[in-house]
């Protein structure tokens, strides 16, 4: 599969998928967050098929394309487990009231979530990151745990 | 206790807006150009400076975006087809320059009869690919790509000839100018760590601060006050703030933008007042000689026959840079000049939305053959 990404200034950013067997996707991130979605056949100039998703929708959608809802390998005891837990990634937004903070501040009071791993750019993955590490704007929270905790880390408030 | 008449006014031009965008909504058409002329029909009834500030903070805030989204930062980001396009798409400034003395323009007004035919709206134009669900075709990064560079070009050559104080003020235009590209270039970056913790409302409430008295500091100085909105905007992207702003601006900005779109075309009636036929001719001479440049611009680009055409159709709509123009040009005592850069405006962004409708439809014949198996 190829992927191949542009900016497009003004509107967002645009991803040109195309797959194996030769079809194109083209997905846009518009800034407001809605994403638009065009399957093209390769002998059409104009898209055949086209899609727009709300931010949650896109999301909702993407995980389960990531397969964190339902892993079809898997078997139907494990499956249900992982109903009740998910695994989000949580990119950290300028002016959320943690930034900066460590890790053990982030937690302190949302019990029942596990941070798995850190995302930061241009850096490797911080797998297991310790207490004290300091969470940056940009770094993303691989966090697991039932879906009600992990909303409460999201809002999490270290000033309080 | 009487209302001050600000209010009144208010209710009225906001109440029209919201009728218009009411109306094309069903129709699936783009409001924009609609605000215009509405503004044209409601001109008897309202007076513009009545609402002040709010139209002139709409073109001020208008600038302000586009400097955030098509700052020169942007050049990096853009792909090598696009850059080509850009300094084929050049030519206009040129041409537009040398039809300026054909006509028998003063240098600088030439220059900024030149900027007129020059310019395309980033603005309207990223408006109208959104609203109209072009953004994933081939052409819209192009012509998004080239937007970057003319608003890049049209900065440099406002610079110079923006100002309004003559030699002196063309110097301190420049250094200013140039001043501000580089801060936002070189010091901003190492600023954007220390706004990453601050809260939205003092971002908004310091982001507007920052554009207003740039744009007073610049008119202050004999330089366009336009122009000081834009290298706000190029600055707030090197502070590593284009999101955040993106979505803390934008309601604030459409409302304000709307207006100065429906105060535009209130004011454009007296432009009708004794127009010479020489205006009307320019301003399709405009229109034609961008058509055709931005064809070859796409041929550069790279794009096939059917996307060169559509490339030239998307790059109709003018807007801001237009209306500073022509601002600038009624400064000099040059009223040709404003009377086309406004009729140009009031004529394109309607016909650009139309054509960036409707042409992949009409254009459809021009696409590659199709290869259906049989």
């Amino acid at each position: 599969m190829r992927v191949e990404e542009t900016v497009l200034p003004g509107v967002g950013h645009k991803f040109t998928v195309v797959t194996h067997s030769g079809d194109k996707v083209v997905v846009l991130v518009h800034q407001t967050g809605v994403r638009e979605v065009y399957f093209y056949r390769d002998d059409e100039d104009d898209a055949v098929a086209e899609l727009e998703l709300s931010d949650e929708e896109a999301r909702e959608l993407g995980a389960i394309l990531a397969g964190v809802l339902y892993r079809p390998e898997v078997s139907g005891d494990v499956r249900s487990r992982v109903k009740e837990l998910t695994i989000e990634w949580i990119r950290v937004e300028p002016g959320h009231p943690c930034v900066n903070r460590p890790l053990a501040d982030w937690l302190a009071r949302v019990p029942g979530v596990h941070v798995l791993g850190i995302l930061r750019e241009d850096e490797a993955l911080y797998p297991n990151p310790p207490p004290d590490l300091k969470v940056e704007v940009g770094d993303v929270l691989i966090a697991a745990g039932s879906r009600a905790a992990i909303d409460s880390l999201k809002r999490a408030d270290c000033r309080g | 206790m009487e209302l001050h008449p600000s209010v009144p006014a208010f209710a009225f031009a906001v109440a029209v807006l919201a009728a218009v965008a009411g109306v094309v909504q069903r129709f699936k058409f783009p409001a924009l150009p609609l605000y215009l002329l509405a503004g044209l029909v409601v001109a008897p009834w309202l007076d513009p400076e009545v609402i002040e500030p709010l139209p002139t903070l709409g073109l001020l805030m208008l600038l302000f975006s586009v400097g955030l989204e098509f700052g020169p930062d942007r050049i990096d980001e853009i792909s090598g087809r696009a850059s080509r396009a850009g300094l084929v798409d050049l030519l206009a400034l040129p041409v537009g320059v040398a039809l300026g003395r054909t006509v028998g323009l003063d240098w600088t007004s030439a220059v900024l009869l030149g900027g007129v035919v020059y310019m395309s709206s980033s603005a309207v134009i990223a408006k109208l690919i959104i609203e109209l669900r072009r953004a994933a075709a081939p052409e819209s990064e192009l012509v998004l790509g080239v937007l970057v560079f003319e608003d890049l070009a049209i900065a440099l050559v406002l610079a110079f000839f923006g100002g309004h104080g003559g030699a002196l003020g063309m110097l301190a235009g420049a250094l200013l100018v140039l001043g501000y590209l580089a801060l936002a270039r070189w010091l901003a970056p190492a600023l954007a760590r220390l706004l990453e913790a601050a809260s939205d409302e003092f971002v908004l409430l310091l982001g507007t601060a920052f554009t207003v008295g740039t744009a007073v500091l610049f008119n202050a100085l004999g330089v366009s006050e336009g122009i000081g909105a834009f290298l706000s905007g190029v600055m707030a992207a090197g502070l590593g703030l284009r999101d955040r702003i993106e979505h803390l601006f934008a309601p604030v900005r459409d409302l304000a933008v709307a207006l100065f779109f429906l105060a535009v075309g209130v004011s454009a009636v007296s432009v009708f007042d004794g127009l010479p036929l020489l205006a009307v001719g320019l301003v399709a001479l405009a229109l034609l000689v961008k058509l055709v440049i931005d064809y070859f611009a796409a041929a550069a680009g790279g794009l096939g026959v059917r996307r060169r055409v559509l490339t030239s159709l998307y790059m109709v709509p003018r807007g801001e840079f237009n209306l500073v123009l022509g601002a600038l040009a009624l400064a000099h005592g040059e009223r040709l000049v404003a009377q086309v850069a406004v009729l140009l405006v009031l004529a394109s962004v309607p016909l650009g939305a139309v054509l960036i409708r409707f042409g992949p439809d009409w254009t459809r014949r021009l696409g590659p053959r199709k290869r259906r198996a049989t």
